[in-house]
C-alpha cells in the first residue's frame, strides 16, 4: 500500500480533473427534467426520435433530419414561438427516455396503442394508416389464411408486432409459431427478397416509401390488412398542461390548412 | 453516388464519437486499472474483496446493460436526484468496464514477475515506490502488451454500443443512410472504416511492442 503516495494521488487527481472536464463539456443534453408543473412553458423542449424511419424523421442527402413529422413539429415550435431540439433515440428504449426526462415529446410515428397508453399520454392523433401484408409479387399468397405456416417477418418493437398479436392465433399459425422480427424494416424488406421471408408486415407509411426505393413492381400488396392505426405524440403522463397546449396547436394546424400542406408534401394522394 | 454523399458526411460525424470514445476510455482506464490491479492484489483483505466484486460485476454483466443502467437507472435510484448526460454516461461505463478487464491483465502481469526482483530491490534499500514504478511496471508493460492489444482492438468495436442512448457512431451513420436509400452499401463502407482503424492500430501497437522487446 505504500505505493499509494503523493505521487499516485496526484495521478488520482489528474484524471479526476480530466474526468470533469470531459462531462463539463457534454452536458448539455439529458436535464430537461419536465417533472415539475411550473416549467410548462419551457423555451426549448427535446423532440426524442428515431432518425431512421423514413418519412417520418430521417436523414437527407447532407445528413440534415427531415420527415413528416419534423415539419409538423418544427411547425408547432413556431407557433409557440420557440424551436425544438431533436434528439436520436433507440426506439426501443423510447419510453424509458420520456419518463426518465431526457425528452419531452415521442414523436416519430409512435402508434396509438392501449398498451403504450399505460406509460404515456397520447396527443390526439395526427394521421391515420393501416398494416398492410406485403409480398413478392409473383408469390401465390394472397389472403390472411394464406399466412398460414408462412415465414411472416417485420421490424422488432413496432405496432406491427402488436397489430399481428392482436389477431386471436394468427401469430400461432405462422411456420413455428413465430413473428421473425428484425431491428428495421429495412432488414425486413431484404429478408423478403432474399426469399428467407414470404409475407411481411408492414406500416404502410412506411412499406410504401421502401417500395418506392426498391421498385414497386418487385412487390405485391395484399388487398387484407390488419386494421386501421393512428399516430400520436406521446407526452408524459406529468405534463397534462404541456398536452393539452400540444393537441390545441395541432388542432390549429389542421384547421388552418397547414396540416395537408405537410402531409402532401410526404404522401401520394392515396 | 447518391449514397456516398450523405454517407462521407456522416461517418466523419460518427467518427468523431467512436475515436472520442475510444481514446478517453483509453486515456482514463489505463492509469486506473494499474491502481485496480494494486487494490486487488492488497495485502488488506477487505480493499481486495471490494475490488473483487467491482471486477466481477463489470465483466460479468454486457456493457449494454452497464451503458442502460448508468444513463436510465440511476434515475430510479431514490434520493441520488440527479442524472448524467449521454456522454457522460458513456464515458463512465465504458471506463468503468474497461478498468475492469486491464486491471485483471495487469494483475496478472505484475504476478508474472518473480518473487526475486521484490527481494532484490529490498536488499538494495530501494523505496517501494521505486520499485514498483521504475523495474516492476516496465517489465509488466512488456509482458502484458499482446492482452492490452486485444482489448484495444475489442474497444474499438464496442463503441458501436452507444447507439443505445442515441448516439450516433459510424455504425449507427450506417444504418441511417442504408434506411434512407435502402441499401446495404453503407455497412459494407463501415466494415471496411472498421478494418482500417484496426489497421492502424494493430501497427502502432507492433511498434510499441519491439520499442519494448530490447533483449531481444
Amino acid at each position: 500500500m505504500k505505493i499509494f503516495n503523493k505521487r499516485s494521488f496526484k495521478l488520482l487527481l489528474l484524471m479526476t480533473i480530466i474526468a470533469s472536464l470531459l462531462s463539463g463539456c457534454s452536458s448539455e443534453v439529458g436535464t430537461s427534467s419536465g417533472q415539475s408543473p411550473e416549467c410548462v412553458e419551457k423555451d426549448t423542449y427535446i423532440v426524442g426520435l428515431d432518425d431512421t424511419f423514413a418519412p417520418m424523421g430521417f436523414r437527407d442527402d447532407n445528413g440534415n433530419l427531415v420527415g413528416f413529422d419534423i415539419d409538423l413539429a418544427n411547425e408547432v415550435a413556431k407557433r409557440w414561438g420557440i424551436t425544438f431540439k431533436f434528439q436520436p433515440i433507440d426506439w426501443s428504449m423510447k419510453e424509458t427516455e420520456l419518463n426518465t426526462g431526457n425528452i419531452d415529446f415521442i414523436w416519430n410515428g409512435y402508434t396509438i396503442t392501449e398498451e403504450r397508453k399505460e406509460k404515456v399520454n397520447f396527443s390526439e392523433p395526427y394521421l391515420e394508416y393501416s398494416q398492410l401484408l406485403v409480398t413478392l409479387a409473383n408469390s401465390e399468397f394472397n389472403s390472411i389464411e394464406d399466412m398460414a405456416g408462412k415465414v411472416v417477418s417485420t421490424q422488432g418493437e413496432s405496432s406491427a408486432v402488436d397489430a399481428a398479436y392482436a389477431q386471436p392465433g394468427l401469430v400461432e399459425s405462422f411456420k413455428n409459431g413465430e413473428l421473425v422480427e428484425f431491428p428495421t424494416y429495412n432488414e425486413v424488406f431484404n429478408d423478403l427478397e432474399a426469399g428467407r421471408s414470404d409475407i411481411v408486415i408492414a406500416d404502410e407509411v412506411l412499406a410504401r416509401y421502401y417500395m418506392k426505393n426498391k421498385g414497386e413492381e418487385k412487390y405485391k400488396i395484399l388487398e387484407e390488412n390488419l386494421g386501421l392505426e393512428e399516430f400520436g405524440v406521446g407526452v408524459r403522463k406529468e405534463d397534462p398542461e404541456l398536452l393539452e397546449r400540444l393537441n390545441n396547436t395541432l388542432k390549429d394546424i389542421k384547421e388552418d390548412g397547414t396540416y395537408d400542406e405537410i402531409y402532401s408534401k410526404w404522401f401520394s394522394a392515396n | 453516388m447518391n449514397v456516398f454523399n450523405m454517407l462521407i458526411p456522416m461517418t466523419i460525424e460518427g467518427l468523431r464519437i467512436t475515436i472520442g470514445v475510444f481514446l478517453a476510455t483509453l486515456v482514463i482506464s489505463i492509469p486506473l486499472s494499474i491502481i485496480v490491479a494494486k487494490l486487488r492484489m492488497s495485502k488488506n483483505k477487505i480493499i481486495a474483496k471490494i475490488t473483487g466484486i467491482y471486477i466481477y460485476i463489470m465483466r460479468g454483466t454486457p456493457l449494454l446493460l452497464q451503458l442502460m443502467f448508468i444513463f436510465f437507472g440511476f434515475h430510479y435510484i431514490p434520493l441520488i436526484g440527479f442524472a448524467f448526460g449521454r456522454y457522460q454516461a458513456i464515458i463512465i461505463a465504458f471506463v468503468l468496464n474497461y478498468t475492469a478487464y486491464l486491471a485483471e491483465i495487469f494483475r496478472g502481469g505484475i504476478g508474472s514477475i518473480d518473487i526475486g526482483q521484490f527481494e532484490a530491490c529490498q536488499v538494495l534499500s530501494l523505496s517501494k515506490r521505486f520499485t514498483f514504478m521504475k523495474v516492476i511496471l516496465p517489465q509488466v508493460v512488456k509482458n502484458v502488451m499482446p492482452s492490452i492489444g486485444n482489448e484495444v482492438i475489442t474497444l474499438v468495436k464496442d463503441t458501436s454500443l452507444v447507439y443505445i442512448l442515441g448516439v450516433a457512431d459510424i455504425l449507427k451513420a450506417a444504418k441511417s443512410v442504408s434506411n434512407t436509400y435502402s441499401t446495404f452499401i453503407p455497412y459494407i463502407f463501415v466494415g471496411i472504416v472498421y478494418l482500417l482503424i484496426t489497421a492502424i492500430l494493430t501497427k502502432l501497437l507492433d511498434n510499441f511492442e519491439s520499442k519494448f522487446s530490447y533483449y531481444r
